[in-house]
């Protein structure tokens, strides 16, 4: 499984790094610092709970088991 | 409280039948009495996106869709409310001499320049920066809620929600304690004025805010510490240096938008907690469960109202909408919008989507936020940790104000 980030668009409200701040892991200003995670197996719920927190609909999660 | 109506103005051509709805924000006596029954009313009454003529005519964006574009399209949708270009010019006609007039950036500014002018402070409200607060925050909010609840019964937001905000600005701008007293004295003159939307008040109270603030802000930049003013004066604001005049404004922007706002989503979330005494008990019961209610509070109970100014003449959602015509982005009704959020009357903290815009969408979303976040919850956390159960004192029924900030003017609490 895969995380997709539009980062230019990110405002930085983390609340995606609020579910996880391994998964989606912040620079010093608050915004996402990464554009794709490759999600260990097993943190796969994690990765959907924290894509859909995103206020501006910008984490899309690509489910490659599907 | 009742407030009279403004007069209604004239409706241009281009408002049909169909996107025209007479809704005064200030003064609606049923939004007063109960703002957010109101707008759960308005879903099934108003059109998603409606002008009104009241003060002085302007559009009320209702709908989440309509909300969730509007505040993320800077291009069409403008935060300069005056020009840029105009206040350049009236600032170069001021005699020499003649005090500084603070302006609220960078609310009040677009792209480009308001991701200069913001970059700043995004270090200092990012949530890395607002967690080593939280220890002092909270600190203050016990001390705050042992004096109200040593009183037996006292109005919440003269007694914690006002105050936390003030003292918590003061910490983190390091600020002389000793002050406290006029920035106080300014707090209230500020929120006694929240329905007073005139300009130069405005502008003198802002005045007076830079005058007390001067002489620590000048003081930093020769002594710097581990405070906010020191930190501001060595960054840059795109490739210039900070002077004192953006001082000045980082500081008027930071001392305004935190106050009502937070006061205001505070005294809303007790205010609900006080009517509630179940979900008091499921708190206390399971603390882990605040930070997932606070988001909910701040979902059903959305409590601003940014406003924008059309760039161009455009169609938008169906609507045409004209340059120069001003827009309420209305979160509170956005947040309340069935087609977003099911059944949105009512509070469930375990909804499947519980992703709110109360801190609004796009560039312009709300810098403080992260630091919001942590005095609702840890309130709330030392709140149900300290006080029994709490209710309303029935004596003193709960009025509302509207306007920009939504909320109750009192809270008074039994317990």
């Amino acid at each position: 499984m895969k995380i997709r980030i539009d980062k230019a668009r990110c405002v930085g409200n983390a609340r995606c790094a609020a579910i996880s701040e391994t998964l989606f892991p912040l620079d010093d200003e608050g915004y996402i610092a990464v554009s794709e995670v490759d999600v260990p197996p097993g943190q796969e719920q994690l990765a959907r709970r924290g894509a859909r927190a995103c206020p501006e609909r910008i984490i899309v999660v690509e489910d490659d088991s599907q | 409280m009742s407030e009279t109506l403004s007069p209604a103005v004239a409706r241009p051509d281009h408002i049909t039948d169909a996107v025209f709805y007479d809704f005064d924000m200030f003064a609606d006596p049923a939004y007063l009495a109960n703002p957010h029954a109101r707008i759960l009313d308005m879903h099934k009454s108003a059109p998603p996106i409606f002008w009104t003529p009241r003060n002085g005519g302007h559009w009320m964006f209702v709908s989440h869709a309509a909300n969730f574009e509007a505040s993320r399209d800077v291009e069409k949708f403008s935060s300069e409310i005056v020009p840029q270009s105009k206040i350049k010019e009236m600032m170069s006609k001021l005699p020499p001499g003649a005090p500084h007039i603070p302006q609220p950036l960078p609310i009040n500014i677009d792209p480009p320049e308001h991701t200069a002018y913001r970059a700043p402070l995004q270090r200092a409200f990012s949530p890395k920066a607002i967690n080593e607060l939280k220890g002092s925050i909270r600190e203050l909010a016990i001390s705050l809620i042992e004096e109200m609840k040593a009183k037996g019964t006292a109005d919440f937001v003269a007694d914690v929600a006002e105050p936390l905000p003030v003292q918590v600005f003061l910490k983190m701008f390091g600020l002389p304690l000793e002050r406290q007293a006029a920035y106080r004295a300014l707090v209230k003159e500020h929120m006694e004025n929240i329905r007073n939307h005139d300009t130069a008040a405005i502008v003198r109270r802002m005045l007076k805010l830079t005058a007390i603030m001067k002489d620590t802000i000048l003081d930093r930049k020769a002594n710097p510490k581990d405070d906010l003013i020191s930190m501001l004066w060595q960054t840059r604001i795109g490739d210039r240096e900070t002077t004192i005049n953006d001082m000045e404004n980082y500081c008027v922007v930071l001392f305004t938008a935190g106050l009502d706002t937070v006061v205001n989503g505070i005294s809303l979330g007790a205010h609900h907690l006080a009517t509630n005494p179940e979900l008091q008990q499921q708190l206390r019961a399971d603390p882990s469960q605040i930070p997932a209610a606070t988001e909910e509070m701040l979902r059903r109970y959305t409590f601003t109202v940014p406003l924008r100014v059309v760039s161009k003449d455009i169609e938008f959602q169906g609507v045409n909408l004209k340059a120069g015509e001003r827009i309420m982005l209305f979160l509170p009704g956005a947040d309340l919008d069935a087609k977003e959020y099911p059944n949105p009357e009512v509070y469930n903290h375990k909804r499947e989507n519980s992703v709110h815009i109360a801190f609004g969408a796009g560039p312009h979303r709300c810098l403080g936020s992260h630091l919001a976040r942590v005095e609702l919850q840890v309130v709330y956390e030392e709140l149900l940790a300290r006080l029994p159960q709490f209710s309303l004192d029935t004596s003193k029924p709960v009025s509302f104000h509207g306007g920009h900030v939504v909320g109750p003017d009192h809270v008074w609490l039994n317990w």
